[in-house]
């Protein structure tokens, strides 16, 4: 294989992808989600704090209503509380004006309400009445309190706590979607080159110079590189979106988890891209290049729901079991990884069994490519592909 | 000197080529004939490293062809092929950066192509949008791009205009005139004849004929024809037994093929004897005919 002939392929691939318009759109498309993630959370006001409005029908639901504006705070939540009238009371929660009513023993509201306020209300309901029975028994407004307000449990968890985990539990998702959509897309363009190449029959002048091997590693190189490069450039702006809005911290700990991710298109696309170039050099037209590319398209259709799968639970069995599988790998180690629960020997290991199976896949792609890119006429079966001669 | 040396090639059970064996000189334009499945374009393939053969190799200035050598030839295939969405000039630089050329010398050869064939004001554009016949002069720029050492050409004059024809007839007897082999396939017998100066005729895979037109036609390949006022037999003939009659011409005319020393001038001497000669002429078969004569065996 000679460098200089590869180098050539791989930077016409480059140049001449760089002018197409879907490459542009593809790359705008990638940022306008990554961008929408990030600010889209805030603006919508996802990630604030309930608010309620609790209407009090009497003084006694006042002073509940009241304790629960209080305790609202330990559950994440906020009460605004209004003294309201009992005849208007139904107009006002139809209307959405109010969440709920108090009454000296109802909590009404217009639907199914709300459990955590019926949490926050159910427990300032039990303090103000043992209140009041405590007062009666006797006890002084100190003992009162300290009976009604022990020290809370503090909470202790055999795992480390990662509070980052939830924020970045959301990029992870879009980093599986985006791998997806990257290899998925990188993997059809070497299958659609290669079928071009044929259709077009350049291919005959081109093995006339240079042979099959040299072609397709040029191929596969340059368009990696393109993926790659565009993935830098979407991964660039999403942080830098993220750092001007402050949706997520941006340290050194994400930027080398953003840097593996990139790392696994790599080793994905070195993986998936011989097999589709494979599947593209097995038949004659690009219209049947989507029966042949299928099981590549599907292998990589179950990864995605793996992905999904060991994103919600990124520390489970299925996570564990996946990083060592070649083709699922590449899409469930990233996300694990930028929420730090990937273990550092999982992502070698990974990475390892993906490189060592690309490595494997390499030469097997090369014979069946050159045993089939020759041949114009028709679709070729694989088994023909692999037992052809041609040239070395 | 391109030398091919028993070249044997099967697809499956069908033998395409079956031991062919030829050589071609330096700067010659060598004719590469034969009916449809022959195996021209198998041999082509196999001098170009497009294919592998099964035995026999192709050797170039004495010493086997390897991917370094044949980055040097220029190949037109049968199966025309180009980018259709690359610009004409950058595919012409591509292939000539393929084959070896340095940057600059690549970008002078393509200007130099584009500007000979005439395709200076399509040179910024993609292929695709170009006329067939435009197509076909990028064609042989990519073939002749990077200055080859040998020129082999798949059928390069089908679908071809008459002008397109003379085009490519000066530029290739050009080409060979420099000292390059120029060999191509073609089933235009007589344009065939015009500008080679050696021909191969093959047949199922073997080679049935080969050398210049000249040693083609051979000793049996003289005739005659002559024409005898009131003779209507060949009866006169027989004065001349190494002479025999192959057709008679509507005219009443005699197409006579000599055979075994004898000469033009016996049978001239025989038929004056018999009356008188209103025609007597040399018939030099052509390469139709002995392309006829060589497949129908």
């Amino acid at each position: 294989m000679r460098g200089s002939a590869v180098r050539l392929v791989a930077r016409r691939e480059l140049t001449e992808r760089v002018r197409e318009r879907s490459l542009l759109v593809g790359t705008c498309v990638s940022i306008a989600i990554i961008a929408l993630v990030v600010v889209l959370p805030p603006l919508l006001g996802l990630d604030e704090q309930d608010r309620y409005t609790v209407g009090a029908v009497g003084e006694q639901a006042a002073k509940v209503a009241e304790a629960a504006r209080a305790g609202a705070g330990a559950f994440d939540a906020e009460i605004t509380v209004r003294r309201v009238e009992p005849d208007g009371a139904d107009t006002e929660l139809r209307d959405g004006e109010l969440d709920a009513v108090l009454t000296d023993d109802v909590l009404r509201s217009r639907e199914k309400p709300d459990d955590k306020l019926v949490g926050v209300l159910q427990a300032a309901d039990r303090e103000v009445r043992s209140g009041a029975a405590l007062r009666e028994a006797g006890l002084s407004e100190g003992e009162v309190r300290a009976a009604l307000s022990p020290e809370p449990l503090r909470v202790s968890t055999i795992e480390p706590v990662d509070d980052r985990r939830d924020s970045l539990g959301g990029l992870a998702f879009f980093t599986i979607l985006i791998l997806y959509g990257q290899l998925l897309t990188y993997g059809f363009w070497v299958a659609s080159g290669v079928v071009e190449e044929k259709a077009s029959r350049v291919v005959e002048i081109l093995l006339s110079t240079i042979r099959p091997r040299e072609l397709l590693a040029g191929k596969v190189i340059g368009l990696g590189l393109l993926g790659l490069a565009q993935l830098l450039l979407v991964a660039a702006v999403g942080l830098l979106v993220a750092t001007a809005t402050g949706a997520v911290d941006v340290d050194s700990d994400l930027l080398i988890a953003v840097g593996l991710s990139l790392l696994w298109f790599v080793l994905g696309y070195a993986f998936f891209a011989c097999a589709f170039a494979c599947a593209g050099a097995l038949v004659p037209r690009l219209e049947e290049l989507q029966a042949s590319a299928t099981p590549l398209t599907l292998t990589i259709m179950i990864s995605l729901f793996i992905a999904f799968a060991v994103n919600s639970d990124p520390e489970g069995t299925l996570a564990h079991v996946s990083a060592f599988i070649p083709f699922t790998a590449p899409m469930t180690l990233p996300p694990r990884i930028l929420v730090g629960a990937a273990p550092w020997y999982e992502v070698v290991g990974g990475a390892v069994v993906t490189l060592a199976a690309a490595a494997a896949l390499i030469p097997l792609a090369a014979r069946i490519y050159s045993g089939a890119v020759l041949r114009t006429g028709s679709a070729v079966k694989l088994r023909d592909a692999w037992r052809a001669r041609s040239a070395a | 000197m391109l030398e091919l040396t028993d070249l044997a090639r099967r697809y499956g059970d069908v033998v395409a080529l079956d031991g062919i064996s030829f050589s071609i000189a330096p700067g010659q334009l060598y004719g590469f004939v034969g009916p449809n499945g022959a195996g021209k374009t198998t041999t082509m393939r196999i001098v170009l490293g497009v294919l592998a053969p099964d035995r026999g190799e192709v050797r170039w200035r004495g010493k086997r062809v390897d991917a370094a050598t044949r980055s040097r030839f220029g190949y037109m295939p049968e199966e025309r092929g180009l980018y259709p969405k690359m610009r004409v000039r950058a595919q012409l630089v591509y292939l000539a950066r393929l084959h070896g050329a340095q940057p600059a010398e690549a970008a002078a050869a393509a200007g130099r192509w584009i500007e000979r064939l005439g395709l200076t004001e399509r040179a910024g554009d993609r292929v695709e949008t170009l006329s067939l016949g435009n197509q076909q002069r990028v064609q042989l720029a990519a073939a002749l791009v990077h200055d080859p050492e040998l020129l082999v050409l798949d059928e390069p004059f089908s679908g071809l205009d008459p002008v397109g024809v003379d085009v490519l007839s000066g530029v290739l007897s050009e080409y060979a005139a420099t000292g390059v082999p120029v060999v191509f396939s073609s089933h235009q017998l007589e344009l065939v004849e015009r500008l080679c100066e050696a021909v191969a005729i093959v047949k199922d895979g073997r080679l049935v004929a080969s050398g210049t037109v000249d040693e083609l036609r051979g000793s049996d390949g003289r005739t005659v024809r002559v024409a005898v006022a009131g003779e209507d037999g060949d009866g006169w003939l027989a004065a001349v037994p190494a002479a025999e009659t192959v057709s008679r011409g509507r005219d009443g005319s005699l197409l006579v093929a000599l055979t075994d020393g004898a000469t033009p001038e016996e049978v001239l001497d025989a038929a004056r004897r018999a009356g008188t000669v209103t025609h007597f002429s040399l018939e030099r078969p052509t390469l139709t005919d002995l392309f006829r004569k060589a497949v129908a065996t």
